[in-house]
């Protein structure tokens, strides 16, 4: 990865007395990614003007006490304008939005911003420095840079760095910095997992759309890749024996471990237990039902038109429930 | 707007990825309290696609009132407060590209209890004044931590707007409109859709480069590992919950027939004092003829006597839309939950005695 990019941007001349500029903590930081600001870039980078080749973005989340980790849940776009020599960020838009998120969402924080190319040059060191700033931006804490590589029929490729200073003259400190990689992780909250993975779903779909499972729908769907699972353990399992595959002692102590987590349990006791539950649920769901006719018996009879004028046009079909 | 009416009626609603997950993030942070959020996107020959959204703060309601600070999130689209926020983030939003028109609201929900009267005040308002061709998407937090997820798109029907538009939900207003509980809202189906880029990087997070066999850990699932929960053999909870939510609705149900009962009484007995007035007006009024004085007026009653106001049926309307929606939530939760124990009970080793 290190080849692809050069992760320096130094203006020249290298000075020989040290800045005096006071910059964020540069220690390391481990930094997570939520999904849903990940398909926000991706959104954003999709709706980008015809001639713009990236656009960049606010980051949103929340940081740890010690500011060692820090989690990315949200971001949002923020206008800018590149040229040969120049760059201009849309100040008072990220200002507003900044604003508007803050009050929807009181416990984020600013954390940092991203860029939809992997590229790093004297521009992303100066946003950076923005970002990175006393006021403003995020000091004493570092800011989070994030690149990710959106061209079509391309991997997508994630990156995150932190920035430190690096001595140059004074007068160009605000356009160089260091870009120092740092871990990142993909992740999804508890809540998210049913909803990404219908989206998962969708990705082998020609029309890239799917729609919404019902519970018994998920159910079989669970069902046949716990069953397509167990059939890809079982090949390899006599793959391995045959002498095809070779053995690894790691899966082999999973295996174990998984299999001695089947419960032996009494005859006698299963067949209790799941007759007072099926009962239990049967009931409820027996009662339910008379519940809902019960109600909709009520209801026609409060809205029944008395007049003798045509008993049978509205008669109630509640029976056929 | 006009050349838009002529397109017939909505038919479906496509959400986009990025609405999904940001409702779910939305709605899961403040669980179990309610949230609701705007819905951004266009109309496309009767497909409604939602490509964004965004929160509504939950808005400070008056410490004074405490029933208003429970419902401050349920009434925020509707919300004075709120207006500024919505068109300054919408300006923003379309800033950047995005769709920038209303679509229709987003609400959570916890096992399906979001109908009450705020849900409908909220998509009249919507449907109403902002745009017909709206949809209000509701996110089940509690049914899609424990299995497939929830989110169902809802419209009133053209029935209902115009009972409601008259604003009174009598009995002969009901029947006028041939309106029963079961018309007041229409589902609409619902497709999710990933964008190109989108497809790209699930793809990508499906096939990681394999990591050494042992550092493996159960400890680190990975992105999009398979889902088991919908394999969850927990039942007591969820019956239990189903069947407190069910209580209090028909307990809602009853002081409801109660109040109709009330006013049912109270209408016979004002009727039954009237016509006593009209028949001692009218003897009095003989007895004067044959004297021949004039006649006493014999609409006085009018003036004399006041009607009890007929209570709104809309409550009841809503709540017995609530209990049919808990009841086919249980019987859909039976389907499922029967099959998985009959498998699980086949399926255990056991040990004779």
């Amino acid at each position: 990865m290190a080849d692809q990019g050069s992760y320096l941007h130094l203006a020249r001349p290298l000075p020989t007395v040290p800045v005096p500029h006071q910059h964020a903590t540069t220690a390391p930081l481990n930094v997570t990614i939520h999904t849903q600001a990940l398909f926000s870039i991706l959104d954003h980078s999709l709706r980008r003007n015809m001639d713009q080749d990236r656009v960049i973005g606010t980051l949103l989340g929340v940081r740890s006490d010690d500011g060692t980790e820090v989690e990315i849940r949200n971001c949002f776009g923020v206008g800018h304008n590149e040229s040969q020599e120049q760059v201009e960020v849309d100040m008072e838009y990220h200002k507003t939005m900044l604003g508007l998120h803050l009050k929807a969402n009181p416990r984020e924080v600013l954390v940092g911003w991203y860029a939809t190319s992997p590229e790093l040059n004297t521009f992303s060191a100066l946003i950076q420095n923005f970002y990175a700033s006393n006021g403003e931006g995020t000091f004493p804490h570092p800011a989070v840079h994030l690149t990710i590589s959106t061209n079509p029929g391309e991997d997508i490729q994630i990156k995150t760095y932190i920035s430190s200073a690096v001595g140059v003259n004074p007068d160009r400190i605000a356009d160089s910095c260091l870009f120092v990689p740092v871990p990142h992780e993909i992740r999804y909250a508890e809540s998210e997992k049913s909803g990404l993975e219908l989206i998962a779903g969708a990705k082998n779909n020609e029309d890239r759309s799917t729609p919404v499972m019902t519970d018994i729908g998920a159910l079989e769907k669970a069902v046949e890749d716990v069953l397509g699972m167990l059939e890809r353990v079982s090949n390899y399992v006599s793959n391995v024996i045959k002498g095809d595959a070779p053995a690894s002692t790691a899966i082999g102590k999973f295996l174990m471990n998984t299999l001695s987590l089947a419960p032996k349990v009494n005859a006698a006791d299963v067949e209790r237990m799941f007759n007072s539950h099926i009962q239990d649920v049967l009931m409820v769901s027996y009662l339910a039902n008379t519940i809902r006719t019960q109600i909709d018996l009520s209801g026609r009879l409060a809205t029944y038109n008395f007049s003798p004028k045509d008993p049978l046009a509205v008669a109630p079909t509640v029976a056929s429930k | 707007m006009a050349d838009k009416l002529n397109l017939g009626p909505l038919k479906s609603v496509r959400v986009d990825a990025l609405v999904v997950l940001k409702i779910c993030k939305h709605a899961s942070s403040s669980h179990p309290q309610i949230v609701t959020g705007q819905l951004l996107g266009m109309d496309v020959e009767g497909e409604l696609q939602i490509t964004n959204s965004f929160p509504f703060p939950s808005t400070e309601a008056p410490v004074s009132d405490e029933k208003d600070a429970a419902s401050g999130a349920a009434a925020a689209p509707r919300a004075k407060a709120n207006t500024y926020y919505q068109t300054e983030m919408v300006r923003c939003l379309r800033e950047m590209n995005v769709d920038a028109n209303s679509v229709g609201w987003y609400q959570s929900a916890s096992l399906g209890n979001f109908l009450n009267t705020n849900f409908v005040e909220n998509q009249f308002f919507y449907q109403s004044s902002l745009n017909e061709r709206t949809v209000a998407l509701v996110h089940d937090t509690a049914r899609s931590t424990t299995g497939a997820l929830s989110l169902r798109a809802f419209r009133l029907t053209p029935q209902f707007m115009a009972a409601h538009k008259e604003g009174k939900f009598t009995v002969e207003s009901l029947q006028k409109h041939n309106l029963t509980y079961r018309d007041i809202l229409t589902e609409l189906p619902l497709t999710i859709h990933n964008s190109h880029l989108l497809t790209n990087l699930l793809h990508q997070l499906d096939n990681p480069a394999p990591a050494p066999l042992t550092s493996l850990s159960f400890s680190t699932p990975m992105p999009l590992a398979p889902n088991f929960d919908a394999l969850d053999l927990s039942i007591d909870p969820f019956l239990e919950k189903n069947c407190d939510l069910l209580l209090e609705a028909i307990e809602t149900h009853y002081s409801e027939v109660n109040n109709q009962q009330y006013y049912n009484r109270q209408l016979a007995r004002e009727q039954a004092k009237i016509t006593a007035w009209q028949a001692k007006r009218k003897s009095e009024n003989q007895l004067r003829a044959s004297a021949k004085q004039p006649l006493l007026p014999e609409d006085e009653w009018q003036r004399l006597f006041k009607l009890p106001q007929e209570p709104s049926r809309l409550e009841t309307l809503l709540n017995s839309k609530q209990i049919e929606q808990y009841s086919k939530q249980i019987d859909a939760f039976t389907a499922s939950v029967s099959a998985k124990m009959f498998a699980v009970n086949q399926g255990l080793p056991r040990t004779e005695e």
